[in-house]
């Protein structure tokens, strides 16, 4: 039974936003404020940077805004001007994936303005931007969502989401459904899938984590995975990435989202996820730390595997 | 001592990813007291299993390894305080990765030996040496590696029809 979402705050949220960013732009509190616009299609969006307050009426929310723009806070991208305090805003999963770069030192605090959008789901592709928010429209990441609310936020416009309804767990059923497998099985699954590959490196360029200034990846001496879109190469990129986000990746999902070739990535980062929430008990939060759970250790760590 | 050297149909490659504090030293201990183990073993010196980063144990996978050791100081006694405390957890997600992968785990290996555990390298290796021999050769990433399929690849009629005609 496809159910419909009540996105009607979304319109007190986008003026809310707006008179906010009106008022940090004039009174000189941040530079400059990224936030998300109306796209060339009704219905889609794109991320804009605006430095005036004459611009704040650009600004919008809506059930299209589907981009982490945390992405252009890290020093991969370096288009955003970094003098000054910047305001930004941010979904609960965006918030998440801010707040793991605090811990990596990668952002100050101070010099931030957090916006955040208490939200209650966005699509899962703007293929059909016009679409109705529903449980069949709505991110695969969505139905998991747990933080509708962000918290630790400099202004958030005071609207309650509306609960999401049961959705079903996709990623969950999905992971359960591969676990279930035998390891063959699953082998075939992940080698049709990495198959696909054309190594664009959109996953990257869109990770907010992935801001390393020379990657693992692009290295050829010594050359650690191949780099031809083949399925050697495929494979092995898939596996330092999967490996290289565990403990960090806040499930935002833009992996998974701008892959053109509809590669289940963020099923990899989400299995980590678990098997690391199950191990060491830990998961991404709203609260920054300064470890994560690879780089940190206690001394009576499981070691059941280990002879 | 001479021990008769069995015929066997099948050689496992097996690499060994040690640290050189504690576990190279327990393989060199090995060797200088006359212990026998297979041969099949391939040793890498590490300066510490902190310093294995799980893709070289891809790497070794595509290049035709068998089974995978990895090995270092017990918990505690790493000569750089807690590189072994860091690659235990490391080693414990990615070893769910590769699960989750479709890669058999019996083929992995990890072990604390220390360099006076001569005997316990003698047995960690012949017992993966003889685990890996039974379950045949590794061939996922070696056929990988020989596929020349690219991504962009006619596996499709319709490409392959337009390709024809053109």
């Amino acid at each position: 039974m496809i159910q419909t979402i009540d996105i009607s705050s979304y319109s007190a949220i986008t003026d809310a936003i707006r008179s906010e960013a009106r008022r940090i732009l004039s009174d000189s509190t941040v530079s400059a404020v990224i936030g998300y616009t109306a796209g060339r299609r009704v219905g889609t969006t794109q991320p804009i940077v605006i430095t005036t307050a004459d611009e704040a009426d650009k600004l919008l929310f809506s059930a299209g805004c589907l981009n982490d723009l945390v992405v252009y806070l890290t020093k991969a991208k370096k288009d955003v001007p970094k003098s000054g305090r910047i305001g930004i805003v941010v979904k609960g999963c965006d918030l998440k994936a801010l707040v793991g770069l605090l811990g990596e030192s990668q952002l100050k605090r101070e010099n931030l303005y957090l916006i955040g959008i208490p939200c209650s789901g966005v699509l899962g592709s703007l293929l059909k931007p016009s679409a109705e928010l529903t449980s069949e429209t709505i991110a695969s990441k969505c139905c998991e969502c747990t933080d509708q609310l962000p918290l630790g936020c400099d202004f958030i416009p005071a609207v309650t989401p509306a609960p999401l309804p049961d959705l079903e767990k996709r990623y969950a059923t999905e992971i359960a459904r591969l676990e279930a497998m035998t390891p063959s099985e699953r082998w075939e699954f992940w080698k049709e899938q990495f198959s696909k590959c054309i190594k664009c490196y959109a996953c990257r360029q869109v990770c907010p984590f992935c801001f390393c200034e020379q990657c693992l990846c692009d290295r050829n001496r010594p050359q650690m995975v191949e780099q031809t879109p083949r399925p050697s190469g495929n494979t092995a990129w898939h596996l330092v990435r999967a490996m290289h986000l565990a403990g960090r990746c806040a499930g935002c999902g833009e992996c998974e989202r701008v892959c053109p070739m509809d590669i289940p990535l963020n099923l990899l980062n989400r299995k980590m996820a678990k098997e690391l929430k199950e191990l060491f008990n830990s998961e991404a939060g709203f609260e920054v730390r300064d470890t994560g759970p690879l780089t940190s250790y206690r001394e009576d760590d499981d070691q059941s595997f280990i002879r | 001592m001479h021990v008769d050297k069995q015929k066997h149909t099948f050689e496992p490659k097996i690499i060994a990813f040690v640290c050189t504090w504690c576990t190279y030293a327990g393989a060199d201990l090995a060797g200088t007291s006359r212990m026998q183990y297979p041969s099949n073993v391939r040793v890498l010196k590490f300066p510490c299993t902190g310093r294995i980063d799980p893709v070289f144990i891809l790497k070794a996978f595509q290049q035709g390894a068998d089974g995978i050791l990895v090995s270092g100081c017990h918990p505690g006694d790493c000569h750089y305080i807690a590189g072994n405390y860091h690659a235990r957890r490391r080693f414990a997600a990615f070893r769910k990765l590769l699960e989750f992968i479709g890669v058999d785990l019996n083929r992995i290996q990890f072990s604390w030996v220390s360099a006076a555990e001569g005997g316990k390298w003698v047995e960690v290796v012949t017992d993966l040496t003889e685990k890996v021999r039974a379950m045949g050769p590794m061939v996922e990433f070696k056929d990988l590696v020989l596929e020349e399929q690219w991504s962009g690849g006619l596996n499709n009629p319709e490409l392959q029809a337009v390709y024809e005609a053109m």
